[in-house]
């Protein structure tokens, strides 16, 4: 396993930049997720790493070696595909065979490894059978297995489990994570599902418009994301975004809404606020941060139920608050109505504050 | 011609006088379609003076086969005549076939994976040659092969034809290889295969039924090819079956029977194979039609 | 997808051979045309005569009577073609036993060499022991055996009939490949509705071939008008240039009578109404493309 690194990578096609001088660093057993939405650039970076495409500039290098301008054959990496792109002709066995004749293993140390990762992945009843004869699961085994076999230095997973149904793809997940786990594998996986990625990567790279927007870890991502795209993308139901105004009110610094309401900010947060190259001021707070009250309490704002959720353990609801809808969480106990007024009282040390302009995250 | 009319009364009727209009329509199309192929086969069953007859002798009163063992006969002159021609349609069908999948392969899977510029332009050129008729490069390429000095050579007829079967062996394969994901490649490529392994290890047994479609194409379109055969060859020992029949007939003018047995044995091959490898030839045939 | 300078290695053998045969014919008759050949086609005694072939043509009155002849010829069987394609593609787009069999015997028209279709329908027309002419007298329907290839009002229109006993089979794949696509679940939803079998054809069936329709009468249109072997080898044009079209027109002036010059004006022509016809033909098969890559 290796660690892999890219440097300022670009991939233009003319003047339409897939990929924008993306910079991150995979070390060594680290399970990366590329994530963000269709046509963000994730599955072009992925295929630059694998060498599958000419990059218009940067470098790669993968353990001590610059693979930039090398074949994929000659990087050491082994890929796994959406459509898992087994090969039709050929048995499970001969799918797994390949890598390794391709690199002109002697045939008994073939035979040891496909028996062996067949093993591993509980496939070894399936290896006589062609692709087609297989449900989706089991192609998805046989496309993991025939990464596993050759030990390569770096995994690459392009939505290896978006093909795959809601059940399966849970099941799957865990599977993956443990195939990490335990054999300390490099991996760089890319999904459009933030979901997917918070829950299984040691880091996330979140991806929109070619540009690399944030590299963390996913509780640092979920915590401190550093724009209100990031912001809006990563957590379910998403965070929720009101813009506002910035008023110095004295010592005090308040957010003033058009409809005539204002909620003053702690001292932090007012600092926050008035660093803005303007006075626009985006308000962003998460369901969980974010508390309902049916009558006035100090610092609250007011807000009208759109929709109700009951989901169970919790009911969703969304509340329109100066024009934006806001996603808050109740107990199921606590009864909402449509169009019923509420009160929403925001966590001064969980909100997030946005220049409106540049939709960076203001900071102290 | 009456199918308006009889499509109006059916109408009426409902799904059963459609039915029943559907399989009147199909037995008299295939009356229409057979009624010539099998006058063919028993004209070439009966004597030439049996065939001279009004009215004439639905079934022979002495069937024959002496029309097909003089044409396959080696020591006859005729039969010498015809092996000569079936053999030289043979080759030059079967060359014609080899070089048009040679070149067509790495075409059509060009056209199917590379985006590069110019590449729409040159696809249609393709298409476009399919709408020019033979007679519009009959003098250039009849003067283009004497320079080359290939007239009355099987040369000038395997290079033509190669041309006029390669625009539609190319678009006949590139739908082939569109309907094999590039992950297939991709993954190849990764797992150690350069780029030609990939195309030749995984692509290629992939293709087979469209290479095996793309063949027969080209096999019958040069078995059947006459306008070049016809302008390029005057030597009889160069002629392929099309044009040698019709010499055959100017000097036997009225032996029928011979003529239609040796119709008969010219379609012979192409239809066996057509109806051997019916399924591929079908789909390659209409998948470009129904898909692009 | 990958876009390196290798891409080109791969069309560059089709290329060169097609810019050898095509695109050097083309060029030439486009240059012949201008030219007084002589009829040895002795290249060093060719005289320059600007537009005087083109003159010659269009001034002749063979050119209009054999250009009616080409639209008829084509029209005709085009149509024809399409409308036994389309009832035998109808008659067939159902499970029964032997339908692949009969396919394949509809097809074989299609595959057979059209010279030897054109030897077998003259021995079908032939004047004296013709089976068509005695099939007439036999059921009645003349005294004595028409002869339809000899006669100038008929031939043309007998040649039609072997033309579209050679192609309408195509027609049928084409149509069948067709069907094919139409989903059986709208076909179910207007049975539901309450549509007749007449009904579900023309509102469900139809508008689900016309862009394969398209395509096939476009493919029959360009190869009729291009067609040369049935009335070269069954009449050559004859009796009187009765059944001549353009084609076969073309390769009696530069072959038969070595006007080369003529010849080539005439192909020139030809080609500008091609690229007509042509234009609409790309655009036919473009948008089948577009539709396809936005699915």
């Amino acid at each position: 396993m290796a660690q892999v690194v890219l440097k300022d990578v670009v991939k233009n096609y003319g003047g339409v930049y897939a990929v924008n001088h993306v910079s991150l660093t995979v070390e060594d057993g680290e399970f990366v997720a590329l994530v963000g939405p269709s046509g963000c650039g994730k599955t072009t970076t992925l295929n630059l790493v694998a060498g599958l495409i000419p990059m218009s500039g940067g470098t790669i290098t993968i353990g001590d070696r610059d693979v930039t301008d090398l074949d994929p054959k000659d990087r050491d990496i082994a890929m796994v595909f959406q459509n898992y792109a087994l090969y039709p002709q050929k048995s499970v066995y001969r799918n797994l065979a390949f890598p390794l004749q391709m690199r002109k293993m002697d045939k008994a140390e073939i035979d040891r490894r496909v028996q062996a990762a067949a093993k591993t992945l509980d496939i070894t009843h399936l290896l006589e059978r062609k692709p087609r004869e297989l449900s989706g699961g089991q192609q998805q085994r046989v496309a993991l297995g025939r990464a596993l076999v050759r030990e390569p230095r770096a995994f690459l997973m392009d939505e290896p489990l978006s093909n795959l149904d809601a059940k399966l793809r849970v099941q799957m997940r865990s599977e993956i994570k443990r195939f990490h786990q335990d054999l300390g594998a490099t991996i760089i996986y890319v999904t459009h599902d933030q979901l997917e990625a918070v829950t299984m990567s040691d880091k996330m790279a979140v991806m929109n418009g070619g540009f690399l927007q944030q590299y963390d870890s996913p509780a640092n991502v979920f915590a401190n994301p550093v724009n209100m795209f990031v912001a809006s993308f990563v957590g379910s139901p998403a965070m929720s975004l009101v813009p506002l105004t910035a008023v110095s009110k004295g010592t005090d610094v308040v957010l003033a809404s058009p409809e005539g309401w204002e909620m003053p900010l702690s001292d932090a947060n007012g600092r926050k606020a008035l660093s803005a190259k303007s006075n626009k001021v985006v308000l962003g707070g998460r369901h969980s941060t974010i508390q309902v009250h049916k009558a006035q309490v100090p610092g609250s704002v007011p807000g009208k139920v759109y929709t109700v959720e009951p989901t169970g353990d919790v009911t969703f609801a969304q509340v329109f608050v100066s024009g934006a809808v806001v996603n808050v969480s109740v107990a199921p106990s606590f009864q909402l109505r449509p169009d019923e007024p509420v009160f929403l009282e925001f966590d001064q040390n969980r909100m997030h504050l946005f220049d409106a302009e540049t939709e960076m995250a203001l900071t102290l | 011609m009456s199918a308006s009319t009889e499509a109006a009364v059916i109408h009426r009727t409902g799904i059963d006088g459609w039915r029943w209009f559907g399989r009147l329509f199909l037995v008299l199309l295939l009356g229409f379609t057979v009624m010539p192929m099998l006058w063919m086969f028993i004209t070439s069953l009966k004597t030439g003076f049996a065939a001279m007859q009004y009215p004439p002798q639905w079934w022979p009163t002495e069937p024959t086969l002496e029309n097909y063992w003089r044409l396959i006969d080696p020591t006859s002159s005729v039969g010498q005549d015809f092996l000569r021609y079936f053999w030289n349609s043979v080759w030059v069908s079967t060359l014609t076939t080899i070089l048009a999948v040679v070149v067509a392969v790495p075409a059509a899977y060009a056209f199917s994976r590379f985006r590069f510029p110019g590449r729409t332009f040159l696809f249609f050129a393709v298409l476009l040659r399919n709408m020019f008729p033979a007679v519009v490069f009959l003098v250039p390429l009849f003067i283009l092969m004497r320079v080359l000095g290939l007239v009355n050579t099987h040369g000038s007829l395997i290079l033509t034809y190669l041309t006029f079967g390669l625009p539609l062996a190319i678009w006949l394969l590139k739908g082939f290889y569109d309907n094999i994901p590039v992950q297939l490649e991709q993954a190849a490529r990764i797992d150690g295969a350069t780029r030609f392994q990939a195309f030749f290890l995984i692509v290629m047994p992939l293709s087979t039924p469209g290479i095996i479609a793309t063949s027969i194409y080209s096999f019958i379109g040069a078995w059947n090819e006459y306008i070049y055969a016809y302008t390029f060859l005057t030597r009889h020992d160069q002629m392929t079956l099309p044009v040698g029949i019709q010499r055959f007939f100017s000097e036997n003018a009225t032996d029928w029977p011979g003529l239609m047995a040796a119709t008969f044995m010219m379609s012979i091959p192409v239809v066996v194979l057509f109806l051997v490898l019916q399924r591929y030839f079908v789909r390659a045939l209409t998948e470009g039609a129904v898909k692009h | 997808m990958w876009n390196s300078r290798t891409d080109y290695l791969y069309v560059a053998p089709a290329i060169f051979v097609m810019l050898i045969v095509i695109g050097y014919p083309i060029y030439y008759t486009i240059e012949l045309s201008f030219f007084n050949t002589p009829a040895s086609l002795s290249l060093a005694d060719k005289t320059f005569n600007g537009l005087d072939n083109y003159v010659t043509i269009l001034t002749s009155p063979i050119f209009w009577k054999v250009t009616w002849q080409t639209v008829v010829w084509t029209t005709l069987s085009t149509f024809f073609a399409f409308v036994l394609g389309l009832g035998a593609a109808l008659a067939l787009n159902r499970e029964f036993a032997g339908r692949g069999f009969l396919r394949g015997l509809l097809l074989i028209p299609w595959v057979v060499s059209a010279v030897a279709a054109s030897y077998v329908w003259k021995w079908l027309y032939h004047s004296d022991f013709g089976v068509i002419g005695a099939l007439m007298v036999q059921f009645g329907l003349t005294d004595h055996p028409i002869n339809f290839i000899d006669n100038t009002t008929t031939s043309l229109y007998a040649l039609i009939v072997v033309n579209v006993w050679k192609e309408f089979s195509f027609a049928m794949i084409m149509l069948m490949a067709g069907l094919q696509t139409v989903p059986d679940s709208l076909l179910r939803a207007a049975q539901v509705d309450g549509a007749s079998a007449w009904q579900r054809f023309w509102h469900v069936t139809f508008p689900h071939l016309a862009g394969v329709s398209t395509v096939t009468v476009l493919l029959l249109a360009v190869q009729n008008f291009n067609s040369f072997i049935i009335p070269w080898v069954m009449t050559s044009g004859g009796p009187a240039g009765s059944s001549d079209i353009w084609i076969t027109h073309i390769y009696q002036i530069a072959f038969g009578r070595q006007r080369w010059g003529v010849g080539a004006a005439y192909a020139v022509i030809l080609f500008i109404v091609m690229m007509v016809l042509g234009y609409f033909y790309v655009r036919a098969l473009t948008k089948g493309d577009e539709s396809r890559a936005g699915a």
